[in-house]
């Protein structure tokens, strides 16, 4: 089956019906999507196909072939000099010192990369509800709040300087 | 620039040449056992890596290891488990403290059980507390032998030199240098001070006190971070276990079935009280497991009602705890007030099951795991196994959230048992439902609490009977809880600290057939319910202020002090007394646990019986913060989790078996509905207590006191709800 996964192209030898999480996870060692609760409730699993943010945990292989996925391991990009730069998400979230065990890190982060896709100047509601899909169980959903936003401010200010 | 005084070694350090070590010996701190004066062993040894262990003329295991990296930047490994609190950072800002070099001169690495074996777990809140001295003083001692060695190799007196981020040099002509690591590779030898060299004065601390940006970030925001449920190694595979449904449930018989001929399955294990799959994917175990022919005897068939019933005060073994004054006749002198409060059983549900990887080997067991207890966990496994605890290596990693749960060693045993039966590394790494009914749980509470009030509103004797499943004696062996008398994790928290002539504090703990125990605060959290409840509650009959009626009520003491300042500090910034929106009010609630003061002010609406908790404001102190950012995070990821458990959480038992399989029948406390929190740092003291219970305290109190000064109504059971 092909898919393709940050942006390179994997042939995978799986049956269809396997779930991506685990794909990733055990068969392509992408251990930065992580397992929560496996029935699509807690959002540590959220990648990204085609943009949209999805649980993987409840997502057939067969429904992410010939699509684009998106994980953790592939929000950040590697400029000319191969020096990793990091999403405006990843750099909020490290600026505001957002995450404590950080197991469901991956999942609000890439919950937060798809919403600013999406919306890129999210209101305070805005966020509070799109980020509401993503258990933190350390506690940091105050700090989440003021990193997507400070997110929003980042890529912007990135944007702007771009132009 | 001055040569150094040996040639340079021909070959190129590699990282893992090992330079330098200190053994730090906190001392002995089982659990429950009150924590000593740490002690400081010294030894130092030239030691490779390659030679597999300590050396061999070390006393006693050391507590921290530091080595000096070819590139002049400090490694140092800790016991001590990071599972989001973020000790690593904190024990860090202190060891770069006394070592005079930067907090991105250092890094962190959790210790293997062969080479730091710590018989604490990473719990209580003591790791910061415990550790701060004889981290301080063995980095001091590191500091000192690389002065004495500088000198010796610029040939000057010691006095001569000048130290800055790891680099000596003459105060004279400062380009006559030496790093710690050139000390090293070029030492003649060394010589330890007779005793620990003086300590800095707190007032000149550089890097202990600053926020300081958490070390294991970058690794965890970009996905890199290893978990035990991220454990890969070569040729893994991958295991699933048979799991009761019922709490007293008991493997009758097993039988493979159809599983050993299911796709990909490489072993099926029965085993006396356990049975097995291992196979070549999580998906193939799993459903071989499925075609397995068990059969269960699932025990007596409890009800949530008996386990009530069990737990009430007046039922088991009652122990008076605390003792001020003599209760009677003051608790009948004046008009008396009673009230009582319960609190739930509730899941730990950090979001990262139990996970570990183990690989049973002929020479050696190799386990990998999110542990708060490596060493606890390698003789658990060395035991299983019949092997000797040094023929077990335990690494830990990253926890996924740990609260308590992960001493549990369920899932390595588990994965060891596999792995040994198999011949392979084995992951066992539960789905949700294992880990929640796998789980031992919070205890369930209940507090009866009477006080009499004198005509001017003091509180003149105060009686606390405090009920609780077992916690810590869940864990001693039987005797030990018979010697101890009362289950101090259950009365965690119970003691009144309020000043009051007369004061009686009773615990009653029952063993429930559940199993029950460590949890975020132990007893802290229905402790710290009732007894703040009901302050407010007094102060109501009393007529008072509930700021003022508590500030009346503290001790003429240090920790009245810190006490009186922390409740002031809050309610300036809360704005108590000042104007809310229509519908809205504030409740506080006090709390102390471990040496640290936490007072928290929850502002809350309630709509239609729904309680809005809109913003927490926080007062923290804890002596010294080494990382007032870290202090802050805790404080609000404290107060967040028992907002949760406040609000939302509760796990009962219908027909012998826990009633919540996943979060969709156990939510948590989501983003939308998780409040503001503005967290105030204090500083009272030279020495830091611990933040990572503390401040689940006083938020379910602050919360219910909030919600009588808006409704009317006194909520005394969690989850606080109405009807």
């Amino acid at each position: 089956m092909q898919l393709q996964i940050n942006g390179k192209p994997y042939e995978i030898e799986a049956e269809p019906d396997r779930l991506l999480l685990w794909v990733l996870r055990d068969e392509l060692g992408l251990t930065g999507t992580k397992f929560g609760c496996g029935i699509g409730v807690c959002g540590s699993c959220t990648v990204h196909l085609d943009g949209n943010p999805i649980r993987s945990c409840s997502t057939m292989l067969s429904a992410a072939a010939g699509k684009a996925v998106r994980t953790i391991e592939g929000l950040a990009e590697v400029d000319a000099n191969g020096e990793t730069v990091l999403h405006p998400v990843q750099q909020a979230f490290l600026e505001e010192q957002v995450p404590q065990c950080s197991w469901c890190m991956s999942g609000q982060m890439m919950t937060a990369a798809a919403l600013l896709d999406q919306n890129p100047n999210p209101s305070p509601d805005e966020i509070r509800q799109a980020m509401d899909g993503v258990y933190c169980r350390c506690g940091t959903y105050h700090r989440i709040r003021k990193a997507v936003d400070r997110a929003a401010n980042l890529a912007q200010h990135a944007g702007g300087q771009a132009e | 620039m001055s040569e150094p005084t040996h040639p340079p070694k021909r070959k190129r350090l590699s990282r893992r040449d090992f330079l330098i070590m200190l053994g730090v010996g906190a001392a002995g701190l089982y659990v429950g056992v009150k924590l000593g004066t740490p002690i400081l062993r010294l030894r130092l040894a030239e030691y490779l890596e390659e030679a597999g262990g300590p050396p061999s003329d070390i006393e006693a295991p050391p507590d921290a290891w530091f080595e000096i990296l070819p590139d002049n930047t400090v490694r140092l490994y800790l016991p001590k488990s990071e599972m989001g609190q973020g000790v690593h950072t904190g024990l860090a800002q202190i060891a770069a403290e006394e070592l005079e070099i930067d907090l991105d001169q250092i890094e962190v690495r959790h210790a293997s059980t062969d080479r730091l074996a710590d018989p604490v777990a990473t719990s209580a809140s003591t790791t910061i507390s415990g550790l701060y001295v004889p981290l301080l003083e063995a980095a001091a001692t590191l500091r000192e032998l690389l002065r004495g060695e500088a000198a010796r190799q610029l040939n000057v007196p010691a006095e001569d030199l000048q130290l800055e981020k790891g680099v000596f040099s003459l105060k004279a002509d400062p380009a006559q240098k030496r790093t710690y690591q050139e000390l090293i590779q070029f030492s003649a030898g060394w010589e330890l001070p007779k005793t620990p060299p003086a300590l800095k004065p707190p007032s000149q601390y550089r890097v202990i006190g600053q926020p300081a940006q958490r070390l294991d970030l970058p690794a965890k925001v970009t996905g890199q971070a290893v978990y035990g449920f991220d454990v890969r190694v070569p040729g893994m595979l991958y295991g699933a276990v048979a799991r009761p449904k019922t709490i007293e449930g008991k493997l009758k018989s097993a039988k493979p079935g159809q599983a050993a001929s299911q796709p990909g399955v490489v072993k099926v294990v029965t085993d006396g009280d356990f049975a097995g799959v291992v196979a070549s994917s999580r998906d193939q175990a799993y459903r071989a497991l499925g075609k397995m022919e068990i059969e269960w005897d699932a025990g007596r068939l409890w009800q949530q009602s008996e386990i009530d019933a069990m737990v009430t005060v007046g039922q088991g073994q009652g122990v008076v705890i605390q003792q001020v004054g003599q209760l009677k006749p003051a608790i009948e002198s004046g008009r008396i007030v009673e009230a009582a409060y319960r609190t739930p059983m509730a899941f730990h549900a950090y979001m990262e099951p139990l996970a570990a990887v183990a690989d049973v080997r002929a020479d050696k067991v190799e386990v990998w795991a999110s542990t708060q207890a490596p060493k606890g966990l390698r003789g658990k496994i060395a035991k299983a196994l019949d092997r000797k605890d040094e023929e077990v290596i335990v690494h830990p990693v990253y926890l996924g959230g740990g609260f308590g749960r992960k001493i549990d060693e369920r899932a390595a045993l588990e994965a060891a048992r596999l792995s040994q039966a198999a011949g392979k590394p084995v992951q066992v790494a539960m789905n949700r439902k294992e880990d929640f009914l796998t789980s031992f749980v919070r205890p369930p509470t209940h507090n009866i609490l009477r006080a009499s009030l004198s005509a001017s509103g003091e509180i003149l004797a105060f009686d606390h009977q405090a009920a609780s499943g077992e916690v810590a004696f869940a864990f001693l062996p039987g005797p030990v809880g018979g010697i101890m008398g009362a289950d101090f994790g259950s009365y965690r928290g119970a003691i009144t600290h309020y000043n009051i002539p007369n004061i009686q504090t009773t615990a009653w703990l029952a063993k429930l057939p559940v199993s029950t125990g460590w949890w975020r605060g132990l007893g802290l959290m229905a402790n710290t319910f009732a007894i703040e409840s009901f302050m407010d509650e007094l102060a109501e009959a009393a007529g008072l202020d509930p700021l003022e009626f508590r500030l009346r009520h503290l001790p003429d003491s240090e920790k009245g002090q810190r006490m009186r300042s922390a409740l002031q500090t809050a309610a300036d910034k809360a704005g108590w007394g000042d104007s809310l929106p229509n519908g809205h009010a504030l409740g506080l609630a006090l709390g102390y646990d471990v040496g640290t003061v936490m007072v928290e002010i929850a502002e809350v609406s309630v709509e239609n019986d729904r309680i809005r908790v809109h913003k927490v404001t926080a007062a923290a102190d804890p002596g010294l913060a080494i990382n007032p950012d870290g202090v802050r995070a805790q404080t609000e990821g404290g107060i967040t989790m028992g907002l949760s458990a406040s609000l939302i959480e509760a796990v009962t038992i219908k027909d012998g078996a826990l009633q919540a399989t996943n979060f969709h029948e156990y939510p948590l406390l989501s983003n939308a509905n998780a409040p503001d929190i503005e967290v105030v740092v204090l500083n009272s003291r030279t020495t830091p207590s611990g933040m990572g219970e503390p401040p689940i305290g006083p938020i379910p109190a602050a919360v219910a006191n909030a919600v009588y000064a808006v409704t009317g109504q006194r909520l005394r059971s969690l989850p606080l709800k109405f009807g």
